[in-house]
Parts: C-alpha cells; structure tokens; sequence
C-alpha cells in the first residue's frame, strides 16, 4: 500500500489577490477581508479560523473600506463611489448606492450603530443613516478643500476626526462644522517637499486622537486644545494601517515595510497610576506593504499587499495552550480551484477571469521508487475559457469522462460541451439552460454525467438532466430544516443513487435521487464541513471538519459507522493535532477500495480502512524502499495510516487510475516573484 | 491751344465735353511739355472740380451699394439652402400626418375604453405624448448621460493614481522583488542560488541578453585565434 507514480504539477498559476482592508465583528466572532480584485471573504475565528464564506469580486467593484453593522450586515465602499450592501445568505451584493462624492476613500460607523460616515474625494463627509434594510443619505458635514482618506467616530457619537492631506480636522456632528484643525507636520528633513497624507486616525474616549501618516510617525493629539502630546517615529516610510482595541488599551499599526508595530498604554514606573503610550512589540511577518490591521481578544490579525492573512497571538492574552496560540498564515483558499477528469486524465483550473482546462503528459520509462522519470508527452493547455461579464467567477466543474464544463458566476451559469479527437478540442456552449437556474454556489456533475447538480441560493438543489440535445430540469430539493444559509460543498454517489449536500450551518442532508426525495440528515457537529465524498462501493459518507475531525457515516443505515466511532475513541496519530490549514478534499483509490485520501495544504495522507488504526504514540517510520526490505525489516505493526509531506504547498490530490496520483503544487516562491515592487531596505552587510 | 475755350460750352455736355478737353488737354499737355516748360498750369474751374467730387463719391456709394445687396443675396441663398437641408431631413409631411393619425386613434379607443370621464384636452394630449415616448423608447433601453460617465471613470482613476503615485511614485524608495528574494537569501540561515537560476521562467531578458554575450564573445575569440 502506498506506492504511486506521480504526476507533479506546478503549471497552475494561481495569484491570489493582495488584502485591503478588514473588519472584525466582536459579536459574531467573524472577521470580514476585502481583496484588491473586489471579492470579500469572511472567516469564522472559533471554528478553527476557517474561511466560511467568498464572495467574488468583480471587475467594476474597488473597495477602500469595509464595514459590519450588528452581527450580520456587511457593507463595504470603494472608488466607484458606490456603498454595497452584501446578503451573506446569497453571497452576492444587496444593492449599491451612488454617495455622488466621487470615489469614497474610508467609511466609519458610530458606536451605536445608527449612522455611517463616508470620507469622499471631494472632501465632503457624508453621514448616511442606517435603516433596518438600507440606508438613506442623511446630511453632508461641512465640505472641506482636500480629499477625506480616513475617519473616525468619537465612541459619544458626536464627533468625528477626519485625516486629509497634512491636516486632521474635528467636525461637530450636529452642526457639522469643523471645531479643530490639526496641522500635520511633515516630517524629517527628506520628506518636507512632499505633503503629510494623514491615512489613519482613531478616536479614543478620552479625547485623544491617534493619527497615523505617510512620514512614518504615529502620534497622539489632544482633540480639545488641537496640539501634540507625543509623536513616535515609527519607520521611514508610510504607516499605512492603525487599529485601536476594544478596551483601548492597545493600539496596532502596520507599515509600509511589512513590520506591524503595537503601542500599549501603560505606566513607565511599576505602581505608578499614570499611564502613556509606549511603544511595545514589533513583528515582522511580512514582506510588503501591511495595509489592514485589527485586534481581537487574543491576537493581532494582519494583512497586506503579499496576501498572507497573519494571526498573531498574543502571549500574555492567551490563557490556554489552545489552537489559538499558533501563529497561523492563511495563503491559499479553503476550498479546491482544481477539479479533475479522472478517465481523459484532464485538469481544470479556475482563476477569477477565466478557466484552464490542461491535459497531463505522460512518460513511458519506468523507474525505480524515489526516481523522477523524464515527461515524454508534455502537459498541454486544450483550453482557455474566458468568462462574459464583470463579475468573477465563483465556482466551476468538469465531468468524470471530461466532455462537459460548467462554472458560474453571482449573475449567471454557463454549460459548455466539449469534444475532443486526439488532437482538435471543440466546445460549444449549452445555449438554453432552464430558467430557474440563475446563479450556483456550487457545482456538481454525476459520476456517469448524466445529471448536474446546481447548489443555488436558499440552499436549494436543481437537478438538471443532460444530453446532446437539450438539459431539463428534473427536480428541485429543499433542506427540510429550512435554513437559508449557502450550500458549498455537494457529492454525488458513484452508482447515482446518492446526493449529499453541506451548508454553512453546518448541516449535511443526504438526497435520494432514484426516488427524488429528502433520505436523512446527519446529525449536526458544531464544526464546518470542509471536505465530503461518498465510497463508490459502500456508499459511506466521509466528512472532514474545519477542526481536523474525520467522520464516516452509513447512508444506507442513516448512522455513523463503527469504524468511525473506533477512530473517534482512539484518533490519529498525533502528528494530526499539528495541523492548520484543513482537509480540502477526499478521494477513494479506484484500485484498492478501502483506502482513502484526504490532503490539505501541507500534506496528503492515506487511510486504509481495513487496517488497524495506529497507536497514537507510536513512531512514525518512513517507508522508502518498502520492496527491498524483507519481510522481518518491515515494522511488525501494519499501519492503517500513511503520511506524505514532500510535496507542498498542496493545491490539489487526484487519485488516477493504474497506481498514478496527481498532485498540483503551488510553490511560494511563484507567488512571490509576481508581487509588487516591496520598498527598499539596506541590511547591512549586503 | 487754339481748342481751349471755357466760356460759351453747354452746361450739360459739360462733363463729357470737359473730360475730351481733358484728355485732350493731357495729350496736349504731353505734347506740349516737350514745346514748353513755362506755360501756366491748366485751370480747373470750380464747377470742374465740384463735378469731379461729386461723381466720385456717387460712385463710393454705388459699389457700397452693390457689395450691401451682393452680402444679402448671399445671405439669403445660405438661409435657403439650409432651411432645404432641414426640410430634407424632418421626414416627410406625409409620414408625420399617418403617424399623427395613428396616435389619435390610439388615444382615441384608449378613451372610449375607459369610462366616460371629462379628461380635459390637455391631458389628452399629454397622455399621448407619454404613449409616444413610451413607445420610441424601447424596454432594453435606458437614457444615460455620457458626460456624467465620463466624468466618474475620471474621477476614479485620478484617485488610484493619487494612492498609486503616493505607494509607488517617486520619492517612495521601491526596490525589484529580486532585490528582496536576493536579501532574503543572503541574510537567510541557508544560503542558496538566486532565484533566476531556481526558477526557469524568472529573469528571461537577461538570460536572452546573456546567451547573446556569449555567442558574441566566442565568436570574438575565434576571430582573435585566426
């Protein structure tokens, strides 16, 4: 068990897009990211930091600023002008209204959540009041002459600090005029020609007003008398992010060089009562510009122009040695870009703008393990689908036998037909799919592409027939729960007897498609699923949690099987604890049906079903020669659990057919030989 | 000489008669300046000179005159010759009365549908302008003000160059990301090769520019041997 020939694929050049700005939302635990491309992901801290939900972006959308009000109303506010409301049910925008300002460069709630400030280009703030289902323009404060780039609420609601170019000015919310100007000094001797942009300011309640600027510094202002009390050089070029923490007493902001710098109030004596601002922790893990910074309880959470989300913990804040005292980087989506036509041996990537569909060379040499053959056919591109429209696409799909494409976007859902003789490629596009398809979560083909199985808004699932000539619409499954949230992940039986479908509730219902009705519900765990398929020939279901917890269930018997309740007792090995990022994707080997495949970012590993489960304290042996040793230098213990980390970062495991495996990896050094230009620093001995 | 006599000419054949004498009087003035230098100048008489005036300001005025009318003609015929133009465009009485006719019919059976209400004839007659609109603009059409676009793409691209020249413009001191990768690995715990020896499609330009030294110099030291 065990031995494979492996396709290597480096040939997918995903980029992900860098981090704009964020919001955290105390309440709900969740932290909302907006991307440079326009898409916003939401990532739920208590489930294992596990990104919940993307919503893609779109070509006419930039976004500045983005903001929560309550537990589950996300707006966010660019350059168009525009403020979008987005329905986190749905994942799509709500509606967008014109601020008629021009581009808006920051947005700010007050604390009590009844009205938004929006900072725009021509220098205006505009206060707009927040109604249970939308907002409406209030009142324009006092037009100023140079653009507004950010802002911030006094936690009394009536005041408001707005940072432009070399000023700070405080506006009265209820006259709205302008009671204080801050003039900004400009820095050191080289930076006196060009003017001080003020690009963050934070409002405290004692009346001090934090500002960060391009100059480097972050200092502190007295907002009543408009004069300085400290200032803190803190790097030579911008400070771009600033973040105040909830109980205010720890304030983070992030710079241009990549470091993220944390000032905390304390008194410089021991017992002394009075307390200043003194600068306290520096970290430095990135390598670009910082451009979103926040705090929560227990961490600093950074993210910037090199696409890294980083959680830093705090150590004097954490409590327990728990999963949240990790350092973690999120780099790669929670979720599969890749899918694969196991027969053709095709490979189809999804980018944002377009499709990739790749078929995988071969070699016909044989060698020995460890040995890496030369490729005789190389990899080629058969097809490159760009998509219609603005908007991004969300998912996409391709049949088991490869000859049909499907992928959708917030606004429609496209079929394609693919023919392919040895050497010409044709597609040809479904022209009329049934009109109750508009726009899909998730995608899904049967296993013998009969059926496409659309995820769709309201968690329902069509079922759409296919066939050279036409696609109907067979039936439509609700949940019987009733629940509205969004459907991402969907597997289909291999005999077609089967449909299983997991929302954001967590929730997995199992469809029978012979009789088109609701089977059963598993019952709920309190963590997101991350990965699921059903066993070609036992027809179990096995479900992979956000927190690294691996499940089997019986359809047939609607519980869980004993082989899963003897993993749940005994567990993996303890190398699994160890894990961070989640299992993305499970998969069954057509040659030996008890083993299964489950890989995340760092690893893929094998299970084999009918072997003992390992102890959880044994040792690990690496297998590299498993045919010479004879049969007394083989560990006396078969394992049921067999681990691979040699090829990382893991976009994507495929078992093909005859012992091949295929593995898509996406090196770091790709990603970050694309990324923009970093400022420059003089180390020294360079 | 003999032929200048003043007194006793008709009045009326004055001018013509004064400008034969005239002319005669210059050839004879040619021909007499070559007998004598001293003869004493001709006499104008006031009468002469008056005419004289007389008819050359009549003739001023004869061409202002006729230059005014040339302008107005001018005038008019342009006039003309749009109002052709504009007439050629409108579309002919024709259509425009059968076009009149189907909407009043129209609006006609819209009444007798409704019930019998006075509906004054102005809102009749709005009510059909609306159907007109209506009908001219068809459902996937929609207004839009280009100015007003045009505007907005401009204002939106004049911030991100704003934020585009603070982040990366001059004065901000960016580096390549070769620089950096080459940093890191100087600075690193494992020292390995630069990035453009790793990977294969990094640094193309300069691995093109660098097989040309090559070729270029052996081929130099090959003419260098012979």
């Amino acid at each position: 068990m065990g031995e494979f020939k492996v396709h290597r694929v480096r040939f997918f050049d995903y980029m992900p897009s860098g981090i704009r700005c964020m919001a955290f939302n105390r309440k709900a635990d969740r932290l909302a990211l907006a991307r440079l491309n326009g898409s916003v992901e939401i990532f739920n801290f208590s489930n294992n930091y596990f990104q919940e939900k993307v919503i893609p972006g779109s070509d006419s959308r930039s976004i500045e600023a983005i903001c929560w009000v309550g537990c589950d109303r996300l707006f966010t506010a660019g350059l168009n002008g525009e403020v979008v409301e987005y329905d986190l049910e749905r994942l799509c925008p709500k509606y967008t209204l014109d601020a008629f300002g021009g581009p808006i460069w920051t947005a700010a709630c007050n604390s009590a959540e009844t009205h938004f400030a929006f900072g725009c280009e021509d220098g205006s703030v505009k206060l707009f009041e927040i109604l249970p289902d939308k907002i409406q323009f209030e009142r324009n404060l006092d037009r100023q002459k140079g653009r507004i780039l950010s802002l911030s609420w006094h936690k009394s609601g009536t005041l408001i600090a707005a940072g432009s170019l070399d000023v700070i000015r405080v506006f009265d919310v209820k006259s709205g005029h302008s009671v204080q100007r801050i003039l900004v000094d400009r820095g050191p001797a080289g930076t006196r020609n060009k003017d001080c942009v003020v690009w963050n300011v934070a409002f405290l309640s004692d009346y001090t007003i934090v500002s960060g600027d391009s100059a480097g510094k972050v200092q502190l202002w007295d907002a009543n008398k408009g004069t300085l009390i400290k200032t803190h050089l803190v790097s030579k070029w911008d400070v771009l992010s600033l973040s105040v923490s909830e109980n205010e007493d720890s304030i983070v902001a992030g710079t241009s060089e990549g470091t993220v710098i944390q000032f905390q109030l304390l008194s410089p004596t021991i017992g002394d009562a009075e307390t200043q601002w003194i600068r306290t922790r520096t970290f430095k893990h990135h390598t670009h510009d910082v451009r979103a910074v926040t705090e929560t309880k227990t961490s600093v959470v950074s993210g910037g122009l090199d696409t890294q989300l980083v959680i830093c913990p705090l150590m004097d804040k954490v409590e327990v040695k728990s999963s949240e005292s990790v350092l973690r980087k999120v780099i790669f989506p929670h979720r599969s870009l890749v899918s694969c036509a196991k027969k053709p041996s095709l490979l189809l990537f999804q980018f944002p703008d377009q499709l990739e569909l790749w078929r995988l060379g071969g070699t016909d040499t044989v060698g020995k393990p460890g040995e890496s053959l030369p490729v005789t056919r190389k990899p080629e591109k058969l097809l490159q689908l760009k998509r219609k429209g603005d908007d991004h696409i969300c998912c996409s799909t391709i049949s088991e036998c490869g000859h049909w494409i499907a992928y959708s976007t917030v606004s429609s859902i496209r079929l394609y037909q693919i023919q392919c003789d040895n050497n010409n490629i044709s597609i040809s596009k479904v022209s009329k799919l049934p009109k109750v398809l508009r726009s899909a979560h998730q995608l899904q083909f049967s296993a013998d592409s009969s059926k496409l199985f659309v995820a769709s808004e309201q968690a329902t699932i069509h079922v759409i027939s296919l066939s050279r000539s036409e696609c109907k619409h067979v039936h439509t499954f609700k949940p019987k729960s009733g629940s509205s949230a969004p459907v991402h992940l969907l597997a289909a039986s291999a005999d077609g007897q089967w449909l299983t479908s997991a929302n954001r509730h967590c929730e997995i219902n199992v469809y029978n498609l012979k009789k088109l009705k609701h089977h059963c519900m598993v019952p709920v765990y309190n963590s997101l699923p991350s990965a699921m398929a059903i066993h070609p020939e036992t027809n179990n279901l096995l479900m992979a949690h956000a927190d690294q917890q691996v499940f089997e269930f019986s359809i047939v018997d609607k519980q869980y099987t004993d082989w899963s309740r003897k993993l749940q007792k005994e567990g993996l090995h303890r190398c699994r604890s160890k894990w961070h990022t989640p299992i993305t994707h499970i998969t069954f080997n057509p040659s030996a049906p008890s083993q299964v495949m489950l890989h995340d970012t760092h690893m893929f590993c094998i299970i084999d079903q009918s072997l003992p489960l390992v102890d959880l304290k044994a040792q690990f042996y690496s297998r590299l020669t498993p045919k010479d040793m004879s049969e007394t230098d083989r560990p006396s213990k078969n394992n049921a659990f067999k681990m691979c980390k040699k090829y990382q970062p893991l976009l994507h495991v495929n078992l093909l057919e005859d012992d091949w495996l295929v593995v898509v990896e996406r090196p770091l050094i790709d990603i970050h030989s694309q990324l923009p230009a970093p400022v420059r620093q003089k180390k020294f001995g360079t | 000489m003999a032929t200048k006599q003043r007194g006793g000419v008709d009045v009326r054949r004055k001018k013509k008669r004064n400008i034969d004498v005239k002319a005669i009087v210059d050839l004879g003035a040619d021909y007499s300046d070559d007998d004598d230098d001293d003869d004493a100048p001709e006499e104008v008489t006031f009468e002469k000179a008056k005419a004289d005036a007389v008819r050359s300001m009549r003739n001023a005025l004869d061409t202002i005159k006729r230059d005014k009318e040339l302008l107005k003609e001018k005038r008019r015929k342009r006039q003309e010759l749009f109002q052709q133009q504009k007439k050629r465009k409108l579309l002919s009485e024709d259509t425009l009365e059968e076009i009149e006719l189907a909407y009043t019919k129209k609006g006609k059976t819209l009444d007798s549908e409704e019930q019998e209400k006075e509906e004054s004839e102005e809102d009749e007659e709005s009510e059909d302008e609306e159907e007109v609109v209506n009908a001219r603009l068809k459902e996937s059409y929609k207004a839009v003000r280009l100015k007003d676009q045009i505007d907005a793409n401009a204002r939106q691209e004049s911030a991100s160059d704003f934020i585009k020249s603070r982040l990366y413009g001059p004065g901000t001191n960016r580096t390549t990301t070769n620089h950096m990768l080459s940093l890191k690995n100087k600075t690193g715990m494992n020292k390995t090769a630069a990035v453009q020896f790793v990977d294969k499609k990094w640094g193309s330009e300069k691995k093109g520019e660098a097989e040309k030294f090559k070729k270029r110099w052996i081929n130099n030291q090959n003419m260098v041997a012979k």
